[in-house]
């Protein structure tokens, strides 16, 4: 039942996707069917949670699948979040591919627990663990705004009025929603990375250096502390915060993919 | 109203000049004055006038459509300062469906000068509530055909994109002004030049909110003559530099042969702004050097990028005409069933009446044979003749129906009329029954929507 869950959630994000892709194909302003599909796909995702919470009494946090699906959540949230608002609703063009990433991963890898539970377990785990999903999934969306704000302000410069001038929202929303993405993932991430060394130290050992998923932590942690420096800066914000976010977007993803390679067995973290 | 159909005259942007369109234009309070003359002196029965600058049309619902028509296309010469000969060339008439299916296109804007355009649907309505402010104008019909119409119009905008985007320079000035800053409330917008163009442009951003405006010109009297006409602050040249750095949006449209903005001088007036400034050079000869707008923060746009944004509306637009077109069909059908549907309705009361009159006869015959039957015997009896009439007058009923909808069906409505002894001609719409104003039953299942069609000429064929 679990996996039947999640596959009717990855089906309905996938219509959102598609529904975002036509929009953006058609010059179209997106209507209330993908908000609606996105809505629906969480709130199916949310009862697979729920149900896999009582089946195995722990959060979906530990394991490649169960991790996954957690942290496609949390970006579905952002996303409904902006399809709510109408004004930056083409956000989830950008935001939904790496949900229906987590989600297809999870799916494939086998949404139950590994074989670690026992040692993944108290209140600091599950903080550093959720936090550390929310700020993912945070400095995603800030990621997606200023991807799709430089697109957008390039259009604007370069006079060129097709369907990224149409689709696309107004620089000053994607600023705002780049904004919001930071000033909720940056805090959680924060959180999170201190928990996760509290928790470390519950075993007695301190900051775990060599593993990759702390190395990641950290990489993430600096680039967009980065890039929230810039946006203090003075002087005309937008174009230079949405610059340095994607620049902090893909020196993380660089991390992670290089991690990914190079970590091997241990590389488990996602 | 045996024999009535809905008929239309007219002339618009795509038959008549703008000058003679100008006189013929009716107002509310000409209106007031033609239409009661138009309702006692012919035979129309339902009357609506819509006029527009690009249009003025009649649309009458009536028993001799084609004296109907010519007494709406007097009214149009007599208003243009001609006779009926000479403003025939610009005037097209149509009856029956196409002239339901004209008013829905234009409605949904799609015979608009700028087709999607909003405006005429709200002319649309006013029309209807000028029509139903006056006294024995708007009937049965009309009422259903201009709220269908309203309808319609509404289902085009929502369910297609051919009312969105920019379709002139103004709204494309706006589009680029929201995507820059996204909401205009508070703005404050300056336009350099007091030409025609940058007060339109101008009325446009106060429309979105813009909520300062500031006016320059190399004559602050000039300046002024603006500012009385759309509100806002009188700037001199002097000031024009100070003023800028606080600017969000800038609109140039003067006279002069060479620019008036260069990079350095713009670049010095907004090097402690942190905002961006959209500036929208729509002077020819420009007025602003082009390579302002490499300058950070500086949004430039001349009239060929706006005309480019407009182009590209026009694209968008122009492949939704389909799908809109569509759905005016869909509706002017739906509508259109409606109407003859009605026409029917006698009928199939005359139906019901014949079969329920031989149905009292044979019961009073059969219950005088009876030996005394009891009360109940006879309710039951009752009962299972109306059931029986019921069931065998079904199939005839839904047969007129669908006679109704039918082009080639008219023969048999006829003879069915004749049959049960209605009087009077039948109540199939005069225009769906060919003669000289419809056209003969072969020719329209070629033009579709299968149902009838009446004539139509000049502008409704382009």
């Amino acid at each position: 039942m679990i996996l039947v869950l999640h596959l009717i959630a990855l089906a309905l994000y996938l219509t959102a996707w598609v529904l975002q892709l036509r929009g953006f194909r058609q010059g179209k302003a997106l209507g209330e069917l993908e908000v609606t599909a996105v809505g629906a796909g969480l709130g199916v995702h949310a009862a697979g949670i729920l149900l896999y919470a009582l089946a195995y009494r722990s959060l979906p946090l530990v394991g490649i699948g169960p991790a996954s699906s957690s942290l496609a959540f949390a970006i579905g949230l952002f996303v409904f979040a902006a399809s709510v608002r109408s004004d930056v609703r083409s956000a989830g063009l950008f935001l939904l591919p790496p949900m229906l990433l987590l989600l297809g991963e999870a799916i494939l890898m086998g949404i139950e627990p590994a074989g670690r539970q026992i040692a993944f377990r108290g209140p600091w785990f599950v903080l550093h663990v959720s936090t550390v999903f929310v700020g993912y999934a945070g400095l995603a969306a800030a990621s997606a705004a200023s991807i799709m704000y430089v697109l957008q302000f390039r259009t604007l410069k370069r006079k060129e009025f097709g369907s990224v001038f149409r689709f696309f929202p107004a620089l000053p929303a994607l600023d705002r929603l780049n904004k919001i993405g930071l000033a909720v993932g940056f805090p959680a991430l924060t959180i999170g990375l201190i928990a996760g060394w509290s928790w470390t130290l519950t075993f007695g050992r301190g900051l775990a250096l060599e593993d990759p998923g702390t190395i990641l932590g950290i990489v993430t942690w600096g680039a967009y502390l980065v890039a929230i420096v810039a946006r203090m800066r003075p002087g005309p914000r937008g174009e230079r915060a949405a610059v340095v976010s994607v620049i902090a977007f893909v020196v993380t993803f660089a991390a992670f993919l290089a991690l990914r390679i190079t970590a091997g067995e241990t590389g488990f973290f996602l | 109203m045996s024999g009535s159909t809905i008929a239309m005259a007219g002339l618009s942007h795509r038959t008549a000049p703008i000058e003679l369109r100008e006189r013929v234009h009716v107002d509310a309070d000409s209106v007031r004055e033609v239409v009661p003359g138009l309702l006692e002196a012919s035979s129309v029965e339902e009357c609506v006038v819509l006029s527009t600058c690009n249009r003025t049309e009649f649309y009458i619902h009536s028993a001799d459509p084609a004296s109907a028509q010519a007494a709406a296309i007097e009214v149009i010469a007599r208003r243009g300062g001609m006779d009926t000969q000479q403003v025939e060339p610009h005037v097209y008439r149509s009856r029956g469906y196409e002239s339901v299916a004209h008013l829905f296109r234009v409605a949904a804007g799609l015979d608009s000068l700028v087709v999607g355009e909003a405006e005429i649907l709200g002319q649309v309505g006013d029309a209807y509530e000028l029509g139903l402010s006056l006294p024995n104008t708007v009937g049965p019909v009309l009422h259903r055909l201009f709220q269908s119409a309203r309808a319609v119009g509404g289902v085009v905008r929502s369910e297609t994109r051919l009312g969105h985007g920019a379709a002139s320079i103004p709204s494309a000035a706006v589009q680029l002004a929201i995507k820059v800053f996204g909401s205009l409330e508070g703005k404050t917008a300056m336009v350099l030049g007091a030409g025609d163009m940058g007060v339109i442009t101008l009325r446009c951003l106060l429309a979105e909110g813009v909520s300062q405006i500031l006016v320059g010109n190399r004559t602050v009297e000039r300046a002024r003559e603006t500012v009385a006409q759309i509100g806002g602050v009188a700037v001199s040249m002097e000031g024009f530099w100070d003023e800028l750095s606080h600017v969000d949006i800038l609109v140039t449209s003067t006279a002069s042969t060479h620019p008036v903005v260069d990079r350095s001088s713009l670049s010095r007036a907004r090097q402690d702004t942190g905002s961006p400034l959209l500036v929208l050079d729509i002077a020819l000869p420009r007025d602003v050097e082009p390579e302002a707008g490499a300058l950070p923060g500086v949004f430039l746009y001349n009239i060929d990028d706006l005309q480019k944004v407009v182009g590209e509306a026009e694209e968008a637009r122009r492949a939704e005409v389909s799908p809109a077109e569509r759905l005016v069909t869909d509706h002017a059908t739906r509508f259109w069933r409606w109407y003859r549907s009605r026409a029917v309705a006698p009928v199939i009361r005359g139906l019901r009446a014949h079969g329920e009159a031989i149905r009292l006869e044979e019961l009073e015959r059969l219950f005088a044979d009876l030996d005394a039957p009891s009360e109940l015997d006879r309710e039951r009896i009752e009962q299972a003749t109306r059931r029986l009439l019921n069931k065998l007058l079904h199939p005839s009923t839904v047969a007129v129906r669908r006679a109704a909808i039918d082009p080639n069906a008219v023969e048999f409505l006829d003879s069915l009329r004749a049959e049960l002894g209605l009087d009077g001609p039948p109540q199939v719409p005069e225009g769906e029954r060919g003669g000289s104003h419809g056209l003969a039953a072969s020719s329209r299942s070629a033009a579709g929507p299968e149902e009838a069609r009446g004539e139509r000429t000049n502008e409704a064929r382009g």
